[in-house]
């Protein structure tokens, strides 16, 4: 009797053994044909405090800024699977604009990306404005973009271009009190390309599914604007950035380097 | 019951027929755009804004509409006069919505889409874009962008020509912007007397003085005014005296670099008799004064081109008053009347 229960449980030991392995090596699960949704949650802050309009942030030399108007553009995203593939979001679709004054009561600002390939993701990137290769296109694949950024005062309409950022409030040092700050940094024409990708990888891997829209919360450091890459203090010129070509290649940099992959959202 | 089938088939055939001449469809008419053989290559991409009937004409609709304008005013054809070049009939600077008053003389619309780059300080680096700068400019159409769709998308003419006009047929932007850049890569100008005689065409023969003048331009002016186009796309400074009111600092503007102060794009002069007044600021109304000015009026502002540096050290391109007359003679064969008459860019 004894040895019969030993035998049982050993059969139902191969049996289970059995299917297990029988799932992971020849049942992979099938993501063929299936897609999802993947948002981007965008969540400015300022070091380690929330980014809230009119607030005054200290900086470093002593100078400190308020904002009341902050605006980015993010585009050309992608994602990249734990194969190594990339899933490229259409083109036609892929510029937007992170308005903070467009962000839910918890400062955030969602990009929602429909129709993603069913895939375990890796990393994400993308561009802060807009490259010169979509730039360089005219109208064409533009769509309602043009408008949209004009609406949302992203366009230099003296140059037919795109502010990739936009930072207006007043700034504040040893000798001066809440003087004009306006930060309005981007691409001039053909001479002058400020468009920079970040890669950011996941903590976990995002899980999009046909019934899994994950959501991955990136922390934006609007301090890294000032105190990034390189340290600029608006008393040496940087309390107006525009088409200046020493200044905003600087910006730029500083930028690219501001964001960073809090959490992930798997659901 | 035969009579009854009979209603029936007819009341069949008005609706659809009725339902034809209504509903509007996408009419991929070619309309091809032939580089005069004297010309160098075109430089828009058509590729991605294929040139169609339906499209010319939606782009001359738009570009003669004042509902571009804050006030419905503007038309981009207010500046743009045909008996003129497209240029603002004697003015020598652009008015605008509510009395507003540009900083620059209105260019002429003509052969851009052999060009590179538009605007005086070449701010536009795409024809497609340039429109942007007008429209949305508060001393000239003072208007948005999304304010002018939303007008277009309330007029039954642009439902339909939209349609007509474009594959997904939607009253946007990027189709507004490339319906202008149909109609202006279209405006070719290149049926000159000039060209006739560079091309050996209906027997055309230069006067002396238009042959000497030819022969002037080659050696002092053609440097920078060069090719079939009459320029060579640069920007320069030619040493204008700085106007302190205007204080254009020219290309400047586009990147702050200290070598592009007081620089400006090097202007065709295809059509110049009629093109007056001239330079960026139009502070010469007349060709004599713009050749004086060369000859004897040239500021040394601190930037200016090197080509224009005479073996003394002085600025300016040495003209005899033969050289003058003979230039303007030649200048004048620029005047292309088959291009400035031409009924497909009429309004009327």
């Amino acid at each position: 009797m004894k040895t019969l229960k030993f035998a049982f449980a050993l059969l139902l030991c191969t049996i289970i053994s059995a299917c297990s392995s029988d799932d992971d090596a020849n049942n992979p699960e099938d993501l063929s044909g299936q897609n999802g949704t993947l948002t981007l949650k965008f969540d400015n802050g300022v070091g380690d405090q929330d980014f809230i309009f009119g607030t005054n942030y200290n900086k470093s030399n002593n100078e400190s800024y308020k904002v009341d108007n902050l605006k980015y553009i993010i585009s050309n995203i992608r994602v990249k699977d734990s194969n190594g593939n990339t899933f490229m979001y259409p083109d036609e679709n892929n510029a937007f604009i992170v308005d903070e004054a467009d962000a839910n009561n918890a400062g955030e600002i969602y990009i929602t990306l429909n129709n993603i390939d069913a895939a375990d993701y890796t990393e994400v990137t993308f561009g802060i404005g807009i490259d010169q290769e979509r730039f360089a296109l005219g109208a064409e694949g533009q769509g309602d973009f043009l408008e949209l950024a004009e609406a949302k005062g992203m366009l230099w309409s003296w140059a037919a271009g795109y502010k990739f950022i936009r930072i207006d409030g007043t700034y504040s040092n040893n000798t001066v009190i809440n003087e004009p700050l306006n930060i309005h940094m981007g691409s001039v024409g053909s001479s002058l390309d400020n468009y920079k990708e970040v890669t950011l990888s996941f903590p976990n891997t995002v899980r999009v599914r046909q019934d899994a829209s994950p959501e991955i919360h990136i922390k934006s450091d609007i301090s890294k604007v000032f105190d990034g890459t390189t340290t600029v203090n608006f008393a040496d010129g940087y309390d107006q950035v525009h088409v200046d070509a020493v200044e905003t290649p600087i910006i730029a940099t500083n930028i690219s380097g501001m964001f960073e992959v809090h959490h992930i959202h798997n659901d | 019951m035969k009579k009854i089938i009979f209603f029936l088939l007819g009341i069949v055939c008005c609706v659809s027929c009725s339902n034809e001449s209504q509903v509007a469809v996408y009419e991929p008419i070619p309309m091809v755009i032939e580089t005069p053989s004297n010309f160098p290559d075109i430089s828009y991409n058509l590729d991605n804004n294929p040139i169609t009937q339906a499209g010319f004409e939606l782009g001359k609709k738009l570009f003669y509409d004042g509902k571009l304008s804050s006030n419905n005013a503007i038309a981009c054809a207010f500046c743009h006069e045909q008996a003129f070049a497209f240029t603002h009939h004697g003015h020598n600077l652009s008015h605008g919505v509510n009395g507003g008053i540009g900083f620059r003389n209105a260019q002429p619309i003509q052969n851009l889409a052999y060009q590179t780059s538009f605007m005086w300080d070449g701010s536009a680096s795409h024809l497609d874009l340039q429109p942007i700068i007008p429209i949305t400019s508060e001393l000239e159409m003072g208007e948005s962008l999304s304010n002018v769709i939303q007008k277009l998308s309330a007029e039954p003419y642009y439902q339909e020509q939209f349609t007509r006009a474009f594959n997904d047929g939607e009253i946007n932007t990027e189709n507004m912007l490339k319906a202008l850049s149909q109609f202006m890569v279209a405006m070719v100008s290149s049926n000159s007397k000039y060209d006739k005689f560079i091309r050996n065409e209906d027997n055309v023969t230069f006067t002396a003085l238009e042959a000497n003048g030819l022969s002037t331009f080659e050696t002092k002016c053609a440097g920078c005014h060069a090719s079939s186009l009459f320029t060579d796309q640069t920007f320069r400074n030619n040493g204008l005296s700085i106007n302190p009111q205007l204080n254009d600092l020219g290309r400047y503007n586009i990147g702050n670099n200290p070598n592009d102060l007081y620089k400006f794009k090097v202007p065709s002069l295809r059509n110049v008799e009629v093109s007056f007044p001239y330079m960026h600021d139009g502070r010469f109304t007349t060709l004599e004064a713009v050749l004086e000015f060369y000859n004897s009026g040239i500021t040394d502002n601190g930037n200016v081109d090197e080509s224009l540096l005479k073996d003394d050290g002085t600025y300016g391109i040495d003209l005899s008053d033969y050289e003058k007359e003979s230039l303007i003679a030649f200048l004048k064969t620029l005047t292309d009347y088959e291009f400035l008459n031409d009924e497909r860019f009429a309004e009327f």
